[in-house]
């Protein structure tokens, strides 16, 4: 977790993938949840189908938000538009550590 | 396995601020019981169940109560730390490793339970109402589910907190209050949500012979308990469902050899409205897709202490008050909010975004 987390602050999306059976351990971890051998940082295809979306007008987190699927992970992203509809195909823009110490997941539609 | 009742329990008044610290106010029902049931000698356990992260709290409260008992922790599962309390305290008992157990719940209304901070799969969305309006949109989306069926449980569950007096809220809401309520995250509204406060519970478990003395001994009949996962992202692969809720009942009905048309009391976990529409999907008690009909139906009393909507959220707390608001009821011991004839009882109690849950039966 803690090196996701230090990938995540430069604004890199790295998952821990497993270095014997290949699968991602999401929420990231040292050990894979599937064979409980060691995993490493990888990059991963980060284009995924948006499952469910609303909005949210709590202080300080408003905004769109939806969970998405990508390279077998789910995920909490959020939206700078409200032309979205579940199904459709949203590929991770931008990530990072927010000013408030949380994660933040930015996605878009793809164009396709 | 030996059986197990539940021989008293008490429950302390629900609010914003007790002004009491955390280990005050867990006394407080615990003395209630102690003053009228077994002598303090005869409690084998004290399993305290809360989200605070106080040190040694168990055997710090039991050495306040002058107890000595064999075995003393904490337990915490987040919103399911109580049930799971009654369930270690169950196991306990029917295994024959003690013969009583008090079983306590405290919370403030600050706990560190509120949050879950350490899951990074809901990126900045770190509010349980985040991922409840992910629920509530997909079973809208999928059966049609509307705003006013969420607002009705809200409604009904505070009417029912208005005859309880340890309840947090006491003021009736009508649907329209609720429809035009602050919006927080769509479709849930204020009035869908539970709110955190202080509170404290706790219930005296024995095992079958020392249930012997006792008048209306009320039974621990089945529990089912599953784990799926602590993220939001893991916990289910079906928005329209708390997929371990439904597995805990399945497990909870085989052991007490009953069904869900066989209930007749259950308190269930409302933290926010759509999750008794999901319940009553996931229990058994309506069939898949019904859940916002089902909130009409007349034939169980669901959350007659007002639920948590009506009573508050103290988040380690929420599973024992349940148990104590069922075995009320079965013992004919609910004064205003009496359900007449109740022979069996349910309650379900979750963890963070469904991703843990606990149903137990009880029988009179």
């Amino acid at each position: 977790m803690r090196e996701f987390i230090e990938h995540l602050k430069t604004g890199k999306f790295r998952v821990p993938k497993c270095m014997s059976c290949g699968r991602n351990a999401w929420p990231p971890s040292h050990c894979c949840p599937y064979c409980l051998s060691k995993t490493s940082l990888k990059k991963i295809e980060t284009t995924g189908i948006l499952l469910e979306f609303t909005s949210s007008h709590c202080k300080g987190k408003e905004g769109i938000f939806g969970l998405v699927e990508m390279s077998g992970i789910k995920l909490v992203g959020s939206f700078h538009t409200t032309h979205l509809k579940e199904g459709m195909k949203v590929r991770m823009k931008e990530c990072g550590i927010g000013p408030d110490g949380t994660a933040f997941y930015f996605f878009t539609p793809t164009m396709a | 396995m030996r059986r197990v009742a539940i021989s008293s329990w008490a429950t302390s008044k629900f609010a914003k601020d007790s002004r009491m610290p955390l280990l005050e106010l867990a006394c407080e029902p615990c003395a209630e019981i102690l003053k009228n049931s077994v002598p303090r000698k005869e409690i084998d356990a004290v399993l305290f169940s809360s989200c605070a992260t106080d040190q040694y709290s168990s055997t710090i409260i039991s050495e306040m109560l002058g107890m000595h008992p064999k075995v003393s922790h904490r337990i915490d599962n987040l919103c399911n730390s109580g049930t799971n309390a009654v369930a270690s305290a169950f196991a306990m008992i029917a295994s024959g490793l003690c013969d009583s157990a008090l079983v306590l719940g405290a919370e403030k209304a600050d706990s560190p339970g509120n949050k879950l901070l350490w899951d990074i799969t809901r990126g900045s969305f770190i509010f349980p109402v985040h991922w409840a309006a992910i629920f509530a949109k997909a079973h809208m989306r999928k059966y049609g589910t509307t705003e006013e069926q969420m607002a009705k449980v809200s409604v009904k569950n505070h009417k029912n907190a208005a005859k309880n007096p340890q309840a947090l809220f006491k003021k009736e809401v009508t649907l329209s209050e609720v429809m035009n309520s602050k919006k927080i995250a769509e479709p849930i509204k204020l009035l869908d949500c539970s709110a955190s406060c202080d509170g404290a519970s706790a219930v005296l478990l024995v095992s079958e012979e020392k249930a012997k003395n006792l008048d209306n001994p009320v039974w621990i009949n089945g529990i089912g308990q599953q784990t799926n996962s602590a993220s939001f992202a893991n916990a289910t692969n079906d928005l329209t469902t708390i997929e371990a809720a439904k597995r805990a009942a399945r497990y909870a009905f085989e052991m007490s050899q009953t069904k869900p048309s066989k209930i007749d009391v259950a308190e269930l976990h409302d933290a926010f409205t759509i999750l008794e529409i999901l319940a009553y999907e996931d229990l058994g008690f309506a069939e898949k897709g019904g859940g916002g009909k089902f909130v009409d139906q007349q034939e169980i009393a669901i959350n007659p202490r007002g639920g948590i909507i009506g009573c508050g959220h103290p988040v380690g707390t929420t599973g024992v008050a349940q148990v104590t608001e069922v075995a009320s009821q079965l013992a004919g011991k609910a004064g205003k909010r009496q359900v007449k004839g109740c022979k069996t009882g349910l309650v379900q109690n979750l963890a963070a975004a469904g991703s843990s849950a606990t149903v137990i039966i009880m029988g009179a």
